[in-house]
């Protein structure tokens, strides 16, 4: 009997011995936290997650496991969780505070899995409005990066409460369109109609007369924006936060890009452009994980717990 | 005397493989019936939680629909049968029929879009299905601990074991076949 055929005879006999119900699993990476077998996130997203996922552990031993899969294979993602969870080992073994979020591309489907020891603290309900308020949303609109980052953020702060973990530095982003983007667009408005209008302004006049034809049409354009400002403003108060969508923040970039053009066009000059760099730089210093072993599970189990939506 | 030895020797070792292979067995037995039963008392523990939800389930959706009695009605009686229940069998028959209850009083859960766009509701929902899952994956785990058991006591040496100290088959917590009803639609 040479090497082969051993080789052959063993591999049979094993596969006697899976005990998973659910077939086609898929098996965890060498990055263990984030497993993207969808390829729909973005390396800063998984960077993100592994390396929150790992001081998590470091400090508590509880895990959270991102898993995108392009299908179930025809199983329940109720299921396919659970055995997921269970082959992964999810969370420690003894205390069995391991979270899983699981992606279904194909089905559309997504499944927060909770493992025994953090059900006190993730209850079904609260995984379900977690999913309703911060990932759907995103995921409905293919936002694959958006919504697994919130929601990953908001389950990461919740843990961290419960162990007494400092979680400052990560932000859940409350609604989809958040108040962020209003204000946001109101420092865009300012920056330009008064920033570019009156650096035009003054700067015109400080060249004495020259460019009077300038000046007076830049006190003319601060004057018309006045206008259009305080209408917009109001309009902005009176319209809720909430009913805010991409595409009106798109009109109102449009308008001000515009607005912007117009006054370059009739003054030649700059002025307020300084908010481009100030919205422009600011992604955070990342972490590069190196080569090494790699991280695997802490041998946790799960009896299905947690919540389902489809997106 | 020297012949005399050997042979007592070889009985000595014979009797100690087979009283310990005897002792082996009956404590792979004895462990696998513990496996058994702690893995149905998870199933209890699941099928508890889900009857204690329901009290609640049915008051808020009285709130918003009461006049669909017959609906809410079946709930509550499954619910009844499903206390009453006791062993593997009736209990996943009762379990059964609480589940078609669940799923009608959902189906008139749809003519009311401001019960389902409530948050205590949306959370009762969450949490019903999050038992009805544990009680899948609790019925998975039993049922798989059944079968090892069952298959346990039926192999030799085992079956003599099993004989002697009284080791009984175990039910799997299913339906079974001739329990299972066909729903009755009435379209009148």
């Amino acid at each position: 009997m040479n090497i082969k055929k051993i080789v052959i005879f063993l591999f049979i006999i094993f596969s006697f011995f899976k005990f998973a119900d659910v077939e086609a699993l898929v098996t965890p990476t060498d990055d263990f936290y984030i497993n993207d077998y969808a390829d729909i996130l973005s390396e800063d997203t998984e960077q993100f997650i592994l390396e929150h996922s790992v001081s998590l552990a470091n400090q508590t031993k509880a895990q959270i496991v991102v898993v995108t899969v392009k299908n179930l294979e025809g199983n329940s993602i109720e299921e396919y969780a659970t055995d997921l969870f269970r082959n992964f080992g999810i969370g420690d073994a003894k205390e069995n505070n391991g979270l899983l979020l699981l992606l279904a591309l194909e089905e559309r489907q997504f499944r927060v899995e909770v493992g025994y020891g953090l059900e006190g603290i993730l209850p079904d309900g609260l995984t379900g409005r977690y999913q309703d308020e911060y990932i759907i949303p995103y995921l409905k609109n293919d936002e694959w990066d958006e919504g697994i980052k919130n929601g990953y953020s908001a389950f990461y702060k919740k843990i961290c409460e419960n162990y007494d973990i400092d979680a400052e530095d990560v932000v859940v982003v409350e609604d989809e369109e958040s108040e962020m983007t209003l204000i946001d667009a109101g420092i865009i408005f300012f920056c330009i109609f008064y920033g570019g209008g009156l650096g035009n302004y003054f700067g015109n006049r400080r060249k004495r007369k020259k460019n009077k034809k300038n000046s007076t049409l830049s006190l003319l354009i601060i004057i018309i924006s006045s206008i259009f400002n305080v209408g917009l403003l109001g309009y902005l108060f009176l319209y809720p936060v909430t009913m805010w969508n991409s595409a009106d923040v798109f009109i109102l970039l449009f308008i001000e890009v515009f607005a912007y053009s117009l006054c370059y066009a009739f003054t030649g000059s700059s002025g307020g452009n300084s908010y481009f760099t100030f919205y422009g730089g600011s992604s955070g210093g990342g972490f590069s994980g190196g080569s090494f072993g790699g991280f695997s599970g802490g041998g946790g189990s799960s009896g299905g717990g947690g919540s389902s939506r489809g997106f | 005397m020297k012949k005399s030895y050997i042979v007592l020797i070889v009985i000595a070792v014979v009797l100690v493989v087979v009283i310990g292979s005897l002792v082996g067995s009956y404590n792979g037995l004895v462990s696998a019936r513990e496996n058994v039963d702690s893995e149905y008392s998870n199933i209890d523990v699941q099928l508890k939680r889900r009857t204690d939800l329901i009290p609640n389930l049915v008051n808020t959706v009285k709130g918003y629909a009461a006049h669909e009695e017959s609906v809410i009605e079946k709930v509550t009686t499954a619910r009844e049968h499903l206390i009453n229940a006791s062993g593997a069998s009736e209990k996943a028959e009762a379990d059964a029929e609480l589940t078609s209850a669940i799923n009608a009083l959902m189906v008139i859960v749809e003519n009311y879009p401001d019960l389902k766009a409530n948050t205590n509701f949306i959370n009762l929902q969450d949490e019903l299905a999050g038992t009805e899952n544990r009680i899948a994956t609790a019925r998975r785990d039993y049922n798989n601990a059944v079968s090892t058991y069952n298959k346990k006591i039926k192999t030799i040496p085992n079956n003599i074991i099993a004989g002697i100290a009284g080791f009984e088959k175990a039910d799997y917590f299913e339906v079974k076949e001739s329990e299972k009803e066909v729903p009755s639609v009435d379209f009148s």
